[in-house]
């Protein structure tokens, strides 16, 4: 008996029945529910052998057995939020199996198709195939921390060496070890010379200022200002030097994100709005610095300064400092208590921060549809309410972070009471060996112990503060980037093979939208993919173009599993021409030549010609040089197309996806494009999308992909004779175009 | 073009868990196994609903089903039950992390779950109403109905990731 594929564990009590039930069969899948048919969460199961498969709605359910053999279809219904298996008998009746949270839901629909497949053509052992790559996709699982994974056998970035938040981010500050080091001497050497005046003051009022010594007292104030200007001095410098060190290290953070956020999968960008990564890489970076630096410096010198006052304080006499030690505890629990509090509050005022940004990205680049629609006040209501969140939580924060220092500091002063109360009383009552010098020094050793005090009573919010950024930084550094760019397989040449076999995806599990694609293309042949808006076409595309590698199923490039391809050279091969091409704020040579290294002109100026762009082009004032605006500003669409095209001709790829390349221009324009399409696809694969089939007349092969599935694919010829769907396109769109011909003939005349 | 129903022009009758069956007095059409979906589940409640068939097609949209006949309207509300599932969250019991994952354990009304939260930014969206939606790793789907009503200790949990 071979291993039993199984998504979960079986429940201890069905797992007893199950080693029971198999003796006339083969026990060789287990699908395990989270549901019962009740829709309450606990566990139910089918268990699936050669012959046929027993089911149990819920764990204290008695098994029930379906031979395959009264199988009519298999299927999985995929509601809202669940999901359930359900059966059609040959007798005609339906029976729902079991039930289950998306969860389970893919490997049930290879289950539903492993029953379909034997129930068609009996056993086979490869129909096991398709439940066991499912399985083995959902355990592609970190055993350690429970993060996905490319594929089973790759290491977690996650748990890979240190891993951990404080050591990742102390990487950074690394390479200035040395500079910091030399800051947090010049630290403890300020901190030393501050400690200096409180005594020499005590000094001049116990023996300088009642012998009325005026030498003495000219000669204490100089010591004075030597220290001053030696303190300040050095101040300075360690300020110079700090900041230049910051900054060094908060610039190789926001790279690393940058660097980072360019690799990242389209996925993360599906879920994760481009302001929140904006703000991330600006605001959080510097939150990070602040702390590095904080640590690093302050911490360390506030704590040397701790520890010589209380050394000092304790010499001089260790019962006022006792005394002073009172509010010590206090100050410890309010800083405690408040860290706890503003903790959550920072998050929530990052998220609100984060949603402004997001709001900016979103409409600043949108203002031409925002006037088009006349739509400015709107605009501006929904930014209004949007900061209006934002200074809510801002307020509380504000409220939390005014009360808390004033509270801290009224402390502290009632701490130089106890000091004056006591001292005082000494004074007066002339106990030995105290005298007012002494009270004096004694009071500004004691402000400046608060001091330190204070800063670690406050480092907690510093911390939580600097945790919150932390978290979202992680969030980018450690997602998981797309796999193995620069390190797959690289094949001396990609001839144009393309082959989609059992591809199944979802963006989310809650709906599939490419199901069961089977589709084989040969080197050099033009596919034109049609079907209604939203029927797959593009997603098609996006997992050829390898946006995407959480399918099921196999995508073959010649002959070669595509995530084996190293996905740097696999994208080189590849043309891809937008139905809206994004141009970049540069001139249009650099344009053209985008992902290109050290490009002679000549070939960019070919490349704009057979893309019929040279002749626009060579008009303008600036020619090649003419910088473009934000996405492009300062060309039509059908300039901007045919730039695309000559992006791509640079190429020179193996493989040319056309995205609706023409549907957003003039029939005037659509020809030139047409004409510069021709000469590119010349020689390569090309897959074009197009909802004009008057563009897809080069195409050998047409596939038409309807509620994510492909139901025709054949020469243009083979389908017309079917008198299918793309017959009714083609119908369509021809009496469409009578029409309106008929309509631009009557007004012509 | 969208044909509305307003109410008492149609009569639903059941015919399999989420699926019905429906007449349409006006035109005197009668479809069977057709599914009905909510087009605002988040903030619709039983206020326009798609009517769709087999294909996926849509045939009707019912403006209000408290309108419906009452016997169409119950089998119209049995089978929004039966399709849509969004627990709801009654208590949160414990929440914990690692490496950036959490667990969060709940009670809902529909019994107690431990799911997965990969991000907290992306998976959990208050509402300005007080409800809170969250999807977990699986893309299941959660809701809390008003967050000042869940218990102390549920709110300190969840407060942080709001």
């Amino acid at each position: 008996m071979g291993k039993i594929i199984t998504n979960l564990p079986l429940p201890d009590k069905i797992a007893a029945e199950v080693d029971k039930l198999f003796k006339d069969d083969e026990h060789l899948v287990n699908l395990v529910g989270d549901l019962t048919l009740k829709r309450r969460y606990g566990s139910s199961v089918i268990v699936f052998g050669k012959k046929g498969l027993y089911y149990f709605g819920d764990i204290e359910a008695e098994p029930k057995y379906v031979p395959y053999a009264d199988i009519k279809e298999a299927t999985v219904k995929r509601m809202y939020g669940s999901a359930y298996f359900s059966v059609e008998k040959k007798d005609g009746k339906k029976q729902k199996l079991i039930r289950f949270t998306y969860a389970a839901a893919s490997v049930a629909e290879a289950c539903a198709e492993f029953i379909n497949n034997i129930a068609e053509n009996g056993y086979k052992e490869e129909y096991l195939y398709g439940i066991e790559n499912t399985v083995f996709h959902l355990r592609s699982f970190c055993p350690k921390c429970g993060r996905k994974l490319p594929n089973p056998e790759a290491e977690c970035i996650n748990c890979k060496g240190k891993g951990k938040m404080i050591s990742k981010f102390s990487g950074y500050a690394k390479p200035y070890t040395g500079k910091l080091i030399a800051c947090m001497i010049l630290s403890i050497f300020t901190t030393a010379m501050s400690l200096v005046p409180p005594y020499i003051t005590g000094y001049m009022v116990d023996n300088v200022l009642p012998n009325k010594n005026l030498g003495m007292l000219y000669k204490t104030i100089l010591i004075l200002l030597c220290v001053y200007i030696l303190q300040y001095t050095v101040t300075a410098f360690r300020s110079y030097l700090l900041r230049l060190t910051g900054d060094k290290i908060v610039f190789g953070l926001k790279k690393d994100i940058y660097e980072k956020a360019q690799f990242l999968p389209l996925s993360f960008y599906d879920k994760t709005s481009t302001g929140s990564v904006i703000n991330r890489i600006n605001s959080d970076t510097s939150a990070i610095q602040n702390f590095v630096l904080k640590v690093t410096q302050e911490a360390v010198v506030q704590l040397f300064t701790l520890v010589g006052i209380l050394i000092i304080m304790l010499s001089l006499n260790w019962k006022l400092t006792l005394f002073s030690l009172v509010p010590i505890p206090i100050v410890a629990i309010i800083g405690k208590v408040f860290g706890k509090k503003i903790g959550p509050m920072y998050m929530r005022l990052w998220r609100r921060s984060s949603a402004i940004s997001g709001l900016l990205t979103d409409t600043i680049p949108s203002v031409r549809i925002i006037k088009a629609f006349t739509n400015e006040r709107a605009a501006v209501k929904n930014f209004d309410s949007y900061c209006d969140e934002w200074m809510k939580e801002d307020t509380k924060v504000s409220k939390i972070t005014g009360i808390f220092p004033a509270a801290m500091t009224f402390l502290v002063t009632c701490g130089t009471l106890i000091i004056w109360f006591s001292g005082g009383n000494y004074i007066i009552n002339g106990v030995n060996g105290f005298s007012i010098g002494l009270l004096v020094s004694f009071v500004s050793y004691a402000s400046m112990f608060y001091n330190p005090v204070n800063f670690f009573a406050n480092f907690s919010d510093t911390y939580r503060n600097t945790v919150a950024s932390a978290e979202k930084i992680l969030d980018i550094l450690d997602a998981e980037p797309e796999h193995d760019f620069g390190q797959g397989n690289i094949p001396d040449r990609i001839e144009g093979k393309i082959e989609f076999k059992n591809v199944n995806f979802s963006f989310d599990r809650s709906k599939k939208v490419l199901s069961n694609i089977n589709l084989s293309i040969e080197p050099g042949d033009v596919v034109g993919i049609v079907g209604t808006t939203g029927s797959g076409k593009s997603t098609l595309i996006n997992l050829i173009m390898r946006y995407y590698d959480d399918y099921d199923g196999e995508i073959l490039i010649d002959g070669q599993n595509l995530k084996d391809i190293d996905l740097k050279y696999y994208r080189q091969q590849i043309g891809f021409v937008q139905q809206e091409p994004m141009m970049f704020k540069d001139t249009i040579f650099n344009n053209i030549a985008y992902g290109a290294d050290r490009v002679h002109p000549e070939s960019v100026l070919r490349a704009a010609d057979v893309a019929n762009a040279h002749g626009f082009i060579s008009r303008l004032p600036d020619g090649y040089d003419t910088v473009l605006g934000e996405r492009g500003v300062g060309l039509s669409g059908g300039e901007k197309q045919r730039v695309s095209i000559a992006r791509a001709v640079m190429k020179n790829p193996s493989i040319l996806i056309l995205d609706e390349a023409t549907a957003a221009v003039d029939s005037e324009t659509e020809k030139l494009i047409q004409e510069a399409i021709e000469r590119l696809i010349r020689g390569r694969t090309t897959l074009m999308i197009a909802h004009r089939l008057s563009t897809l007349r080069k195409a050998n092969k047409i596939v038409v992909v309807d509620k994510g599935e492909i139901i025709e694919c054949g020469t243009p010829q083979e389908l017309l004779a079917m008198k299918g769907k793309y017959y009714r396109l083609v119908e369509i769109q021809s009496m469409g175009e009578q029409l309106l011909a008929k309509k631009a003939a009557e007004n012509f005349e | 073009m969208i044909t509305y129903i307003d109410g008492p022009e149609i009569k639903i009758t059941e015919n399999d868990g989420i699926f019905i069956d429906a007449e349409f007095f006006h035109t005197g059409e009668k479809l069977t196994g057709l599914e009905v979906h909510r087009l605002f589940p988040m903030s619709g409640g039983n206020k326009y609903l798609v009517l769709l068939d087999e294909d996926g097609e849509q045939k009707a949209v019912i403006r209000n089903a408290d309108n419906l006949m009452p016997e169409s309207k119950k089998v119209v509300l049995r089978a929004l039950d039966e399709y849509y599932m969004m627990p709801r969250i009654t208590r949160i019991t414990k929440m914990t992390e690692k490496f950036l994952i959490w667990m969060w354990s709940v009670e809902t009304d529909r019994g107690p779950i431990t799911f997965e939260i990969r991000n907290h930014l992306a998976s959990v969206k208050p509402l300005y109403d007080g409800r809170v939606l969250i999807k977990d790793a699986n893309d299941n789907r959660y809701e809390i109905p008003d967050l000042k009503k869940l218990d102390i200790k549920s709110q300190r949990l969840i407060g942080p990731k709001l």
